[in-house]
């Protein structure tokens, strides 16, 4: 039926969406913590870099996980 | 982004083999097999080039290993250092120009991770590995709790972890990969020569994180199965 993959598709661009609203959060939040350790203490800016490319990785996957659901409902 | 998938039947069950993955895989794996030869050829006090390049990476696992789990931490390696090398290999031939070249039967050769199959198989090894190892630091008591309301609590807990965390593995490294290659298809097709190229250095980092993250949460599981509770 027609209807049904257009509601696939929309339904494809609704999970993107919120789904990158979160990560942008959590990305958002990772980074001024990074701001805050740096600026408190400069001499740790290297060890901190380390620890937000992992945090910020971790929060990424997220939207990845809205991604693959998007992907599947655009083949529906 | 479709696979290249080959239909047969095993033992009367129908079994259909992504053949593209497959032979990436190998690909990958003779890659890491060959510099593992060559960097332990010769081995001497006094290290040259190749072995002083391949003593920092193991420097590099050591060093991990160390912060994140106290005792008898040197074990892990081959598991962890083997998982590292392998997924930054797979990550990275998927920006080679290789993956222009369109199969006939469909499918390209990209990275195997962008096949959910192998980071799934990875996955459930790293569970088999992680509740062995439990096992065997703490005996039954890894498996049984305390006949409490708090035990029971974390015994279902860490039942449901068994399957949340294998899956999360799997879907992190395999979104993270697909993803790229999906971008990169994009921005080919929004503005060619250009527009991929900033992407495609973007996807090496990508590389390089998601293998790190990969082997960091499988330090972490190790060490939260044999870590010592008081």
């Amino acid at each position: 039926m027609e209807t049904i993959s257009q509601m696939a598709h929309l339904g494809a661009g609704i999970a993107i969406g919120f789904g990158a609203v979160g990560a942008g959060l959590g990305i958002g939040f990772a980074t001024k913590g990074l701001m805050d350790a740096v600026s408190r203490q400069p001499e740790v800016a290297g060890k901190a870099f380390g620890f937000f490319l992992l945090g910020a990785a971790l929060s990424e996957a997220c939207a990845l996980y809205a991604f693959v659901i998007a992907f599947m409902l655009l083949g529906k | 982004m479709e696979h290249w998938i080959y239909n047969t039947n095993i033992l009367g069950h129908a079994v259909s083999l992504n053949l593209d993955t497959i032979f990436t895989m190998w690909f990958a794996m003779i890659v890491v097999i060959i510099f593992a030869l060559l960097t332990t050829r010769n081995l001497s006090l006094v290290p040259g080039k190749l072995q002083a390049i391949s003593e920092s990476i193991m420097k590099f696992f050591y060093g991990t290993l160390d912060t994140m789990i106290e005792t008898e931490n040197k074990k892990h390696v081959p598991l962890v250092a083997s998982l590292f090398l392998f997924i930054v290999t797979a990550n990275l031939m998927g920006q080679l120009p290789l993956r222009i070249i369109h199969l006939k039967q469909g499918g390209e050769l990209a990275s195997p991770t962008n096949d959910i199959n192998l980071t799934a198989a990875m996955a459930v090894i790293v569970l088999i590995y992680y509740v062995a190892m439990g096992i065997k630091a703490k005996g039954k008591k890894f498996l049984i709790h305390d006949f409490s309301f708090t035990g029971i609590v974390m015994a279902l807990v860490e039942i449901l972890e068994m399957f949340t965390r294998p899956l999360s593995l799997a879907i992190r490294l395999f979104a993270n990969i697909f993803a790229g290659e999906i971008l990169v298809s994009i921005a080919l097709g929004a503005m060619a020569y250009f527009l991929p190229l900033p992407i495609m250095l973007f996807e090496i980092l990508v590389a390089f994180i998601q293998a790190t993250v990969f082997m960091m949460l499988t330090i972490a599981y190790i060490g939260s199965a044999v870590k010592e509770e008081h």
